[in-house]
């Protein structure tokens, strides 16, 4: 697992490379906005805190000339471009940054109409990786600190952008945590099982923190929040819960981007990731379906074909 | 809805919610009943235009409100009254019991299956089969019991948090 004298807490690639991705960012922002080309470029600038980043929509070329990339940039960009969310941003086209696995949401808003494809210039970036929740900031991003969807990247140079920020360096191969947490659920028991999840889900607070970062759940009305007629209990305790997280992964099946935000931002360290990588992974058996940098005309649940497993149906 | 065949008593009778298609395994379930076959009377029919419409949280929404097994049932491939409403239902379907699997939900308790108005007696089969089946496993607790769980909440474990918790 580990190359050479690479440990969990040695830095994972040279700063430099975020710096490189950072000028790269910078300079064709500036140039977008001077020459009229976008309205508006969202990418990212310094948090307050150290280390942090913070989405940024930057109209002038001066706002532009502090955009960012650093492994603190974790925000899933694409977010703001859902038909319903881009009416906060200025008319017209707009450029936004993307790092592998938000380009993959992207791809899939444009798949599923929410945006045209000559609605948005790309800027994609060369992503080493990110810092994962709750890490500390003030140190290098590490194998101990980097997100655990990013140990698992496949995205790390995004394709079929307008322009790619950066380059990549050369990357460490590290133990798939995540990979091997579901393999470790999907050993047990049914029992087990239903006993893991409910320990999980009695935890869920209901803040809808992870349906508000995911640019997928952009409907208008939640399934969730109705309640003539009720389909899920919207009190924080156990039973709505579980339903809540059975119908949240159900409605991204096909679709999650693998972006893991919901998980980052969960305040009570619910593995939604787990969820969603399940699904994806089921798809995938049955049906050959992945979500990929580019959009897709069909996803996994709104086409079929004749032939598709029946062995569970009488 | 006919009688059961036999009067034998058993301890415990399941609840067993079916929903179904009105175009076949209604018509199906309608030709059972008026060519006098004999069947469980476990099963409560909930009748929807097609399995298209069959949301995967009305499943969940049975077994949260006590049902001890569902059933799904509609045309057979290629006979849906709106051409591609049962197609979609079984990717739909398929995913759904991974998940469902995932979280830990016995796959016994939930059946699809495939019934046209022709087969009443594939209805009477299948309806049969998981009543008794879900008789032998006995009643589903586990959303009952989350029904009856309280909210999780953390151990006051630190002097601050008692005190916190106390001052209230
Ligand atoms: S998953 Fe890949 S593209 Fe996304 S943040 Fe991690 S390393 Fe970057
Ligand atoms: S972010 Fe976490 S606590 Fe909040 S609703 Fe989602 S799973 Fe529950
Ligand atoms: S479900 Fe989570 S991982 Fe998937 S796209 Fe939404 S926020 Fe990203």
């Amino acid at each position: 697992m580990t190359q050479g004298q690479q440990t969990e807490s040695t830095p994972l690639v040279d700063p430099a490379c975020y710096a490189a991705a950072t000028a790269a960012i910078r300079a064709e922002a500036v140039r977008l906005l001077e020459a009229g080309e976008v309205t508006a470029v969202v990418g990212y600038r310094a948090g307050r805190r150290a280390g942090s980043a913070m989405p940024e929509v930057a109209t002038t070329a001066e706002a532009a000339a502090q955009l960012i990339f650093t492994p603190g940039c974790q925000n899933n960009l694409a977010l703001f471009l859902s038909k319903a969310k881009r009416e906060a941003l200025p008319k017209g086209k707009v450029a936004v940054v993307v790092k592998g696995c938000d380009l993959r949401a992207l791809a899939g808003l444009i798949g599923e109409s929410q945006l045209k494809r000559d609605e948005v210039h790309v800027i994609g970036v060369a992503c080493p990786g990110v810092y994962g929740a709750g890490a500390d900031l003030a140190k290098p991003l590490a194998a101990e600190s980097l997100a655990r969807k990013c140990r698992e990247c496949k995205v790390h140079l995004p394709e079929g952008t307008d322009v790619v920020a950066g380059t990549l360096p050369p990357l460490p191969d590290l133990a798939p945590l995540e990979a091997e947490e579901l393999a470790r659920l999907e050993a047990m028991t049914p029992q087990e099982r239903w006993a893991f999840w409910t320990e999980q889900f009695a935890r869920c607070i209901r803040c809808l923190a992870c349906r508000q970062v995911c640019p997928f759940c952009f409907c208008t009305q939640c399934l969730c929040d109705r309640n003539r007629p009720q389909a899920v209990d919207t009190s924080p305790r156990p039973a709505g819960n579980t339903a809540w997280h059975i119908v949240r992964a159900m409605h991204l099946a096909g679709r999650c981007a693998g972006c893991a935000e919901c998980e980052r931002v969960c305040p009570m360290d619910i593995p939604l990731n787990l969820l969603n990588r399940k699904m994806a992974q089921e798809l995938f058996e049955l049906y050959g379906f992945e979500t990929t940098m580019q959009p897709q005309e069909q996803g996994a649940l709104t086409s079929y074909r004749d032939g598709d497993d029946q062995s569970f149906i009488k | 809805m006919t009688a059961t065949a036999t009067t034998t008593k058993h301890d415990f009778e399941p609840k067993l919610v079916a929903f179904v298609c009105t175009w076949c395994t209604y018509a199906g379930a309608d030709l059972a009943g008026t060519s006098r076959m004999q069947y469980p009377s476990n099963v409560r029919v909930v009748k929807f235009p097609c399995t298209g419409r069959i949301d995967p949280v009305f499943i969940l929404r049975a077994f949260q409100k006590g049902a001890d097994g569902v059933l799904v049932s509609g045309c057979h491939p290629g006979d849906c009254h709106y051409m591609a409403g049962n197609f979609h239902a079984r990717r739909r379907f398929a995913a759904f019991r991974q998940l469902l699997d995932f979280v830990g939900v016995d796959l016994k308790r939930l059946q699809f299956s495939w019934v046209s108005a022709a087969e009443g007696g594939k209805w009477v089969e299948v309806v049969t089969e998981l009543t008794e089946r879900v008789r032998e496993m006995g009643p589903m607790r586990e959303f009952i019991d989350l029904d009856a769980s309280e909210h999780w909440s953390a151990e006051l474990a630190d002097a601050e948090l008692k005190a916190a918790y106390h001052s209230l």
